[in-house]
This record gives structure tokens, C-alpha cells and sequence, in this order.
């Protein structure tokens, strides 16, 4: 099966999380190898996951732990 | 509180205080506000342990919590507009050097303000899924909408994110 750009590009979002069909999977794989304006994008789009995956995620900050945990009655 | 009801709370809050921090603040763009989700999801939870039915994973229950909190935050605050440049942001600890310390600072500082550039509920799927690394399906039933949605605010998400922080993903 062979996929257009437009195709990918409604493709794109389950092929980022993996959770195409086979068939899907290898038709997309196939046109990200020839074509490189969608492999850029796909490579910005795991760019921009990545990212936010290793910054994006915060600590509840100790003094604020503390306090709440002190409403909550919730100390060791 | 019975000692083993306690340790129970305890347990969960060590496990989701920051997520549903992150949660918070990513909605709100407030880290006091975000304070003030946390302690009110686990106020709630506190009451509502004991008729919890275990209805999926209690994880989930605790996100959904969470989330209500933060619109219910953010329906109150609504007649303030926001403005990106005005949020406190967060910088990384533990930096390599000065010059990696300010690189890492001021792309920090991107991430935050793109992404609060992007809708409320655009955002709150986009942490869930991306930031914490829920399944779709989680997603959905903690924001109360179908699986399309979901995929559907991710995309736009995504997108937006990454024609905003183009400079960054080299």
C-alpha cells in the first residue's frame, strides 16, 4: 500500500504512538524513506515528545509537600 | 484517620503529588494555583477513599480529580487573561555548567511558554498523553471525552508545539 503526504499526514498521530496496524505501519515507514519534507516533520514531531518528555514533567516543590501534607494530616 | 487508612494516603500522595502538580500547572501556568490543586484533589480523595470502587486504576481516578480541580481553578480566575510572559517558570536544577545552565534555562522557558500558548483543553491532553505518559484511553476517561478527541487535540498540540519550538529540535 503506498500512502501520499496527505495521507501520512492523517496517519501521522497513531504512527507517532505506535499504534497503527501493521500494514499501516510498513506504508508509512515506506514513504517516510522517500520522502523527506515527511521525515522531517516526523522527526520534529519525536523531537517536540521527547522534549516535553524530559522537561515537561515537574516536582511538587519540598516546602509546598510539606505544608500540604501537614493539612492533610498526612505526616510520617 | 485508622494508622493503615494513613499509610494508604501517604503512599498515593508520594506516588501522585507531582503528577497531579504537573497537571495543575500546566493548566493553571500558576505554581501556587497548582499547589492549591494538589491539596484540594487529595482532600477529596481522602473523603472519597473509602467509597472508591476501584473502577480502572486508581491512578486515573486521582488524574480525573485533579482535573476537575484545575478547571474549576481556572473557571474562577476566567475574567483574568492570561499572559505567557507573566508566568513564574520553572528552571532545572543540577546544571552542567553556566553556559549549559542558560541553554537549558531559556529552552525551559520555550516549552512553558509554547505550551501555554495552546487551548485549555488542548493542553490538558497534551500533558496527560506526552508529559505523563497515560495511554489514549486513559486520557479520554479522565477528560470525559472520546478517544478521537483525544487524538485529535494531541495532533494540534503537537503540531503547534512543533512549528513553535522548530529552532530547538535540531
Amino acid at each position: 500500500m503506498n500512502v501520499s503526504c496527505n495521507e501520512l499526514d492523517v496517519l501521522l498521530p497513531e504512527f507517532l504512538d505506535g499504534t497503527l496496524t501493521p500494514d499501516q505501519e510498513a506504508a508509512a515507514a515506506e514513504h517516510l524513506a522517500t520522502c523527506n519534507a515527511c521525515a522531517l516533520e516526523v522527526n520534529e514531531l519525536e523531537g517536540v515528545t521527547r522534549l516535553y518528555k524530559e522537561y515537561g514533567a515537574l516536582q511538587l516543590p519540598d516546602d509546598a509537600r510539606k505544608r500540604i501534607m501537614g493539612a492533610l494530616n498526612l505526616e510520617a | 484517620m485508622p494508622p493503615g487508612q494513613a499509610q494508604t494516603l501517604r503512599a498515593l500522595f508520594d506516588e501522585f503529588a507531582d503528577a497531579t502538580y504537573t497537571l495543575g500547572y500546566r493548566i493553571l501556568g500558576d505554581r501556587h494555583l497548582a499547589e492549591d490543586v494538589v491539596q484540594e484533589t487529595f482532600i477529596k480523595v481522602i473523603h472519597s477513599l473509602a467509597t472508591y470502587r476501584g473502577e480502572g486504576p486508581i491512578g486515573g481516578w486521582i488524574y480525573r480529580i485533579g482535573y476537575r480541580e484545575a478547571i474549576a481553578i481556572s473557571r474562577k480566575r476566567r475574567e483574568t487573561v492570561m499572559d505567557p510572559d507573566s508566568v513564574t517558570f520553572t528552571t532545572l536544577e543540577a546544571p552542567q555548567s553556566v553556559e549549559a545552565s542558560v541553554l537549558q534555562s531559556e529552552l525551559v522557558t520555550e516549552l512553558d511558554k509554547a505550551i501555554f500558548e495552546l487551548s485549555e483543553p488542548v493542553r490538558a491532553a497534551f500533558t496527560l498523553r506526552d508529559i505523563q505518559g497515560l495511554s489514549t484511553k486513559e486520557v479520554a476517561e479522565i477528560l470525559d471525552v472520546t478517544e478521537s478527541a483525544v487524538k485529535m487535540r494531541l495532533a494540534r498540540a503537537r503540531e503547534a508545539l512543533r512549528l513553535r519550538l522548530k529552532e530547538y529540535l535540531v
